[in-house]
């Protein structure tokens, strides 16, 4: 027994010599670390670090040891140590690891609304809430970079016209992302802000990706599946309409139809416009989502809309007459798509879309009918290399038809488009990223291949702050008026070169980029008596966009921004004369954007403020080309939304005034043929309400 | 011979009993001081506590149940919006290993749901249709893999209170999910000492705040 006590007091002898160790953990730039997680590998002994970023603790191990010293957002480290029994200190140096917060950003040129990436500018929510209109263009429309334009829809980005800019929706072109209208009257997006889960807005310098686009892409990713079943009923003083949603365990699928009048509304509040009859409406659209695994999904959206319109217009030539025009529009949408995750070093995309677009337009007695149509696929293909690095390259053809009939003339034009793109993101670290793309293209109409580079570099220079590099070429096909010239044609050219600096704080969202673009190539009228068009046009656009943002909006409910755009741009293009600004374009812009949330009262107030310079425009009379300037724009649009529950069902009553204080903005002239008559063109109302109460029926239909 | 198999068998077995007290002691002393944990530190640091443990001992579940917990309870104490997604990060990592080595497990399921929650709470109006859907799908998962556990009702019925009652929350709609929560905690015996065992304290206090409350709501 003897043996037995001596062998246990050995044990406790061992057991009393502990060894102590201590140290400091430290970032690489020196910062002490708080709360790392020390210890000796699969034992229990070890330490929390100290606000001094110190440890220290004992045991009872020995011999070779592993220590292991990890933290939150911090790649775990483990070093050998050697327990003799006397007091050891090590210092560990902890590196971060690459998460969104903290590796650079290839984000020169664009502002990205997501939910999925931390380090965005805008949420998802931010589009739906800002403006009056809960459109996407109005929302972007408050961002650095675009124009106030108001008599017609698009966005004009960094001196570019409407058509420069391409709403992709899924990876495809849309080729009528925007309602039909009559000449001089603004239209909204056909789309929905719901239908997006993220927005991604360039204003230039975008990835090879996408093509046919000068100045701008604004590439909307739709939704997942539905979270839950419900439907909803939406009861506005323009229209009304209903949704279901149905949700399965990997499906969701959703119907919606609307139809919207604007007779009642100005009836009661007069509009400046002659209406015979007032815009009408009917739309539906069906959202399809199937998961066809973890990572696999089918998405399908198709859509139709019918609009009807009729008004009468001013005969500048002939003031005791008034044109009768009307527009009938019917436009069909769909686009299916399928992605997954291959294995683990792929990605793959592949998608179709398909659309047509016909205006049957009346102008007294002459009957016109436009129609185009677009068949599209595209596939892309992804993989990831090495650190976050990764391989795109894919393909997408596309077939446009347009078909133009004026009385019993006709006119028809198809162009087939190829092209193929490959871009590599690379990170040569956690603060130095470059993306490098290539982008050839070929349309049957120019019938001529172009090769476009796209270079974008980001350097991270600080925490919060990084500046961004971007270069790259940009090819568009002439716009639809001048491809039923069908030869002579080449396609129009942007180099866009944008330098900017960005600090993405949690509270503070500071951007000031600068940029310089040179169009070239661009369609110019070469003969005063026939429209005959080629590619002798040419232009420049440079400037600098700056947005601030100050967002506490999840602690205090409050959000702002503050945006201001200079631009200095002039072209020579189309039936211009000489190089000059064009109408759509002005120096200076300046936006102010404000949310408050109201928690007592459950209301989400906003306002919108915007201020532009004067805009050129064509007078006759003036011997200077586009040498007169409107006077400045003015606009304070209000809007609130109050939440709510009716019969039990969640219910958001949506409130809005566009152009609270009736500004009378001008956004430009018509003038009569012999340049004696000048019309002002305003817009349609000087101030315009909208009330809407949008109820959700369903098993769950509390908001969280 | 015998004698030394006897002692040597006794020594193995005292050594693993040994090991096992270890366990539950350690586990035990950081379980009490979860009691008095307050600030965000305090937290991190019985989670750090935790994981050493997990990390020695890598087949329990709960240690990594522990210590995922405790970072979540971080999440709500943390001021930084970038700090608290980074903390649930790390208690979802945890928890799937939680979740490898017990699968189906209606505790370790009702805390993935706490969390989703949590992700929730850092941005409400921009989160709830993916995580407050998510939260929903894993405790009602919760609850049905084990009808008897109290805390996937309790943490309904809290987060019924918090949300507006515009939104179909408020006392009066979270009243009957609580007092069931109530009763599954009167009838709950955890399974062993260290195994989850936490909410009714807390529950007990939220009743005795909203029922009164709600009382004199009915006599207006």
């Amino acid at each position: 027994m003897n043996k037995i006590l001596l062998f246990f007091l050995l044990i406790t002898s061992i057991s009393f010599s502990q060894t102590k160790i201590s140290g400091t953990v430290t970032d690489i730039n020196g910062g002490t670390l708080q709360s790392a997680n020390v210890y000796l590998k699969n034992t229990y002994d070890g330490a929390s670090t100290n606000t001094e970023g110190k440890y220290s603790f004992t045991t009872e191990e020995t011999g070779i040891q592993i220590l292991v010293v990890s933290f939150i957002g911090y790649q775990t480290k483990e070093t050998k140590l050697n327990i003799e029994g006397k007091e050891l200190t090590a210092d560990v140096v902890l590196e971060e690891t690459a998460s969104s917060t903290n590796t650079v950003v290839i984000s020169a040129g664009t502002f990205e609304a997501s939910d999925e990436n931390k380090s965005v500018i805008l949420k998802p929510l931010d589009i739906l809430t800002t403006g009056s209109t809960a459109d996407i263009y109005t929302a972007i429309s408050t961002l650095p970079g675009t124009q106030k334009i108001g008599e017609t829809e698009g966005l004009f980005v960094r001196g570019g016209s409407a058509s420069e800019t391409k709403t992709i929706i899924d990876e495809m072109i849309v080729q009528k992302p925007f309602y039909s209208t009559v000449p001089d009257v603004a239209s909204r997006g056909r789309f929905s802000p719901q239908l997006f889960k993220g927005t991604l807005f360039s204003a230039g310098g975008y990835s090879a990706q996408y093509g046919q686009a000068l100045s701008s892409a604004l590439i909307l990713k739709s939704t997942d599946l539905a979270p839950d079943t419900r439907s909803a009923v939406n009861i506005m003083s323009v229209g009304f309409g209903g949704s279901h949603i149905h949700r399965w365990e990997n499906t969701s699928l959703s119907g919606e139809v609307s139809y919207f009048n604007l007779a009642p509304y100005y009836k009661i509040q007069k509009d400046r416009l002659d209406w015979n009859m007032f815009p009408s409406n009917i739309q539906g659209q069906v959202v399809f989502r199937h998961k066809t695994s973890e990572t696999g999904i089918i998405k399908s959206y198709a859509s139709f809309s019918d609009d009807n319109m009729k008004l009468y217009m001013n005969n500048l030539d002939h003031l005791s007459l008034k044109d009768l025009y009307a527009l009938r529009n019917d436009n069909f949408y769909m686009n299916s798509s399928y992605s997954d995750i291959l294995g683990k070093e792929w990605t793959f995309f592949s998608g179709i879309s398909y659309s047509s677009d016909i205006d049957n337009i009346g102008i007294n007695a002459d009957r016109i009918r436009t129609k185009s149509e677009m068949s599209q696929a595209k596939v892309t293909l992804s993989r990831h290399i090495i650190d976050g690095s990764f391989l795109t390259f894919g393909g997408e053809v596309n077939e446009q038809a347009f078909k133009d009939t004026y009385n019993q003339y006709g006119r028809d034009v198809n162009d087939f488009y190829t092209a193929g793109f490959a871009e590599t993101d690379i990170f040569f670290s956690n603060s130095i990223a470059g993306r490098f793309g290539l982008r050839l293209e070929r349309s049957s109409i120019v019938n001529k291949l172009n090769l476009a580079p796209r270079i974008s570099l980001a350097f991270k220079i600080g925490k919060y702050d990084q500046i961004n590099f971007a270069y790259g070429q940009f090819y568009e096909i002439p716009e639809r008026e001048f491809l039923f010239q069908k030869t002579g044609l080449n396609y129009e050219k942007a180099i866009h070169y944008i330098a900017n600096y960005q600090y993405i704080g949690s509270e503070i969202i500071f951007r000031i980029e600068g940029y310089y673009k040179d169009y070239k190539n661009l369609i110019k009228r070469i003969s005063l008596t026939d429209s005959i068009y080629n590619n002798s046009g040419k232009g420049y656009a440079k400037g600098i966009d700056v947005f601030l943002r100050y967002n506490r909006f999840n602690d205090e409910g409050l959000d702002l921004w503050l945006s201001y755009t200079y631009l200095d741009t002039k072209r020579d293009y189309r039936n211009f004369p000489t190089i000059a600004m064009p109408d759509f374009a002005t120096p200076h812009t300046f936006s102010f954007v404000f949310k408050y949330f109201i928690s007592p009262l459950q209301t989400l107030g906003g306002l919108t403020f915007s201020y532009a310079t004067g805009r050129p425009y064509f007078n006759p009379n003036n011997p200077v080309f586009n040498g007169d300037r409107t006077k400045d724009y003015y606009n304070l649009s209000f809007n609130m939304s109050y939440l709510t529950n009716i019969f039990g069902n969640f219910t958001v009553v949506f409130f809005s005034i566009d152009n609270v204080f009736a500004f009378d903005n001008i956004y430009t002239y018509r003038f009569s043929s012999d340049g004696t008559v000048k019309e002002p063109i305003r817009a349609t109302s000087s101030r315009f309400l909208f009330l809407g109460i949008f109820l959700s029926l369903g098993e769950n239909t509390t908001g969280f | 011979m015998k004698n030394f198999l006897v002692v040597f068998l006794l020594f193995i077995s005292a050594f693993i009993s040994a090991q096992e007290d270890k366990y539950t002691s350690a586990m035990q002393k950081n379980l009490l001081k979860m009691d008095s944990a307050k600030t965000t530190e305090d937290f991190l640091k019985i989670a750090n506590s935790f994981e050493r443990i997990a990390d020695a001992e890598k087949d329990k579940w709960i240690p990594y149940y522990q210590s995922a917990f405790c970072l979540l309870l971080s999440s709500f104490t943390d001021s930084s919006n970038q700090n608290k997604d980074s903390y649930l990060d790390k208690a979802d990592m945890l928890l799937e290993v939680a979740d490898s080595l017990q699968h189906n497990n209606s505790e370790i399921v009702t805390l993935k749901g706490f969390s989703a929650m949590a992700r929730m709470v850092v941005s409400p109006m921009e989160r709830y249709a993916r995580y407050g859907a998510l939260s929903n799908s894993l405790l009602d998962k919760a609850k049905e893999l084990d009808p008897n556990n109290p805390r996937p009702d309790y943490l309904i019925g809290n987060m019924t209170l918090n949300t507006p009652e515009q939104f179909g929350g408020g006392a009066k709609a979270a009243l009957p999910i609580l007092q069931t929560a109530m009763e599954k905690y009167n009838k709950f015996q955890p399974e062993t000492l260290l195994s989850p065992n936490w909410g009714k304290n807390q529950l007990v206090e939220i009743l005795r705040r909203i029922e009164p409350a709600d009382s004199t709501k009915d006599m207006k």
